[in-house]
């Protein structure tokens, strides 16, 4: 009974720490930073936010990748201060994000668990059908559009979703 | 007690307009600390003349309240005996503490930076006296105000900046007043624009300029005590990842000074090191 009663626990904590897995990584196009001092700055903030594993910054190209730890409860919000903090802005940032889909079928809402976090869906290209998701926990590839500073953008634009198993 | 209390709230409150960290070594340059950066510079200006030369080792600190306000404070020591003119751009030995305001910030493509900004500061005459005509003036505090605009890119840098500053009269004594300015250019070449884990350099050519007004002694200006100059030179910016050193010299491209009272300034060199202590903080959420 006791061991039975520990498995479930485990097995209830495995659900829980996948249904938490929120941001998988996000790549971010930085604008401004022209010397090793602002990516150094950048590196430092990111790796600053509870839940991120690898910050790989590309001075050239402004590019940031952010790749985060599973069962992470990082928000969007604090990659944008993270930018914003050390006197940048950012372009649209590609993420690829775990949640749960919601609203309807001509409305899709993705409620990204753990965070306060809520994306109206929008397709990249032609809609795919989703309505078989919906209520479902999903994995997002897709577009955070560039909004103005100190504000989340409040649209995904997905390239690709898929349901997480 | 008064006055230790009046510089206490004064370091607390403001700053430099010391351009090193990001920057030229001896110009005026735009860059601020980030919000909640620590920056540690210490350093070593000199100038050499015909009557004397005169070091400064320069230690400053800043930190940025917000992604454009920094507050700075600037500690310098003096040493030799140089009959010099009064100068803000290269050592000098008052205190300054000031505030840095980044006014206008626009960053609207990859690692290109359009900005302008401004300081305002409180100078205090440091612990030891001055050499050569501005020895034995009895001293006081000072104002200073500079701004600075331009371009920071991968490859190229543009600057121009200016500043003015004034001292208030002490029995019947006044130091003069300066106006400054500068032009630098930076170039980064292009087998030099590596990762941020790798040597980061640049050089600089850096064009500066000082007015300084006439020296008041007793209530009298002294006669032919004002100097104009104007000062050429490359200096080198090597940074990795939060520590940078720096190096500079000038010559003098023009120099309207009298021979008798402040020699010929022929040589001015700065060297200096800084640190930047970043923050990881961000909101929970």
């Amino acid at each position: 009974m006791k061991t039975h009663t520990l498995l479930t626990v485990a097995v209830l904590f495995l659900f829980t720490v996948g249904a938490h897995a929120q941001y998988e990584q996000v790549n971010l196009t930085v604008f401004g930073m022209d010397c090793a001092p602002c990516a150094h700055a950048i590196h430092v903030s990111m790796k600053g936010i509870k839940g991120v594993n690898t910050v790989d910054v590309d001075l050239n190209t402004g590019l940031v990748t952010i790749k985060l730890t599973p069962g992470n409860t990082a928000s969007m919000r604090q990659f944008n201060e993270a930018v914003e903090k050390n006197g940048f802005t950012h372009k649209d940032a590609n993420a690829i994000v775990r949640g749960q889909l919601t609203g309807s079928t001509n409305a899709p809402v993705l409620e990204v668990t753990g965070t306060k976090d809520r994306y109206a869906l929008a397709p990249l290209a032609s809609g795919a059908n989703i309505s078989g998701l919906l209520g479902k926990m999903v994995t997002i590839e897709g577009t955070l559009p560039q909004v103005p500073k100190g504000k989340v953008s409040d649209t995904l634009r997905y390239k690709t979703i898929t349901e997480t198993r | 007690m008064k006055f230790i209390l009046i510089l206490t709230s004064a370091l607390a409150l403001t700053g430099t307009a010391s351009a090193v960290d990001h920057g030229p070594v001896f110009g005026y340059a735009t860059p601020v600390n980030s919000e909640r950066e620590f920056s540690f510079d210490t350093g070593l200006i000199g100038r050499y003349g015909s009557r004397g030369t005169q070091l400064t080792s320069a230690s400053a600190i800043g930190y940025g309240l917000t992604p454009h306000i920094t507050f700075n404070a600037y500690l310098p020591g003096t040493f030799g005996s140089g009959s010099l003119p009064e100068t803000r751009m290269a050592g000098g030995g008052e205190w300054s503490m000031s505030a840095s305001w980044r006014f206008l910030h626009s960053v609207t493509s990859v690692g290109k930076r359009l900005e302008s900004t401004t300081s305002l500061g409180l100078v205090v005459p440091g612990m030891q006296n001055d050499s050569g005509v501005l020895a034995n003036l009895h001293r006081a505090p000072g104002v200073a105000a500079t701004v600075a605009s331009g371009l920071a890119s991968r490859s190229q840098y543009l600057w121009f900046g200016g500043g003015y500053t004034r001292f208030a009269e002490a029995d019947h004594d006044r130091r003069p007043d300066t106006l400054s300015w500068s032009a630098v250019y930076g170039y980064r070449p292009s087998r030099l624009r590596r990762g941020y884990d790798q040597w980061d350099y640049r050089g600089f050519v850096e064009l500066t300029g000082e007015h300084t007004g006439g020296v008041r002694k007793n209530g009298l200006i002294l006669s032919d005590s004002s100097s104009t100059t104007l000062w050429l030179g490359p200096s080198v910016l090597a940074i990795f990842k939060n520590v940078a050193i720096e190096g500079g010299v000038q010559g003098p491209l023009y120099q309207d000074e009298s021979e008798s009272i402040y020699g010929c300034e022929r040589v001015r060199f700065a060297i200096n090191i800084s640190y930047f202590k970043f923050s990881s903080h961000t909101s929970s959420h």
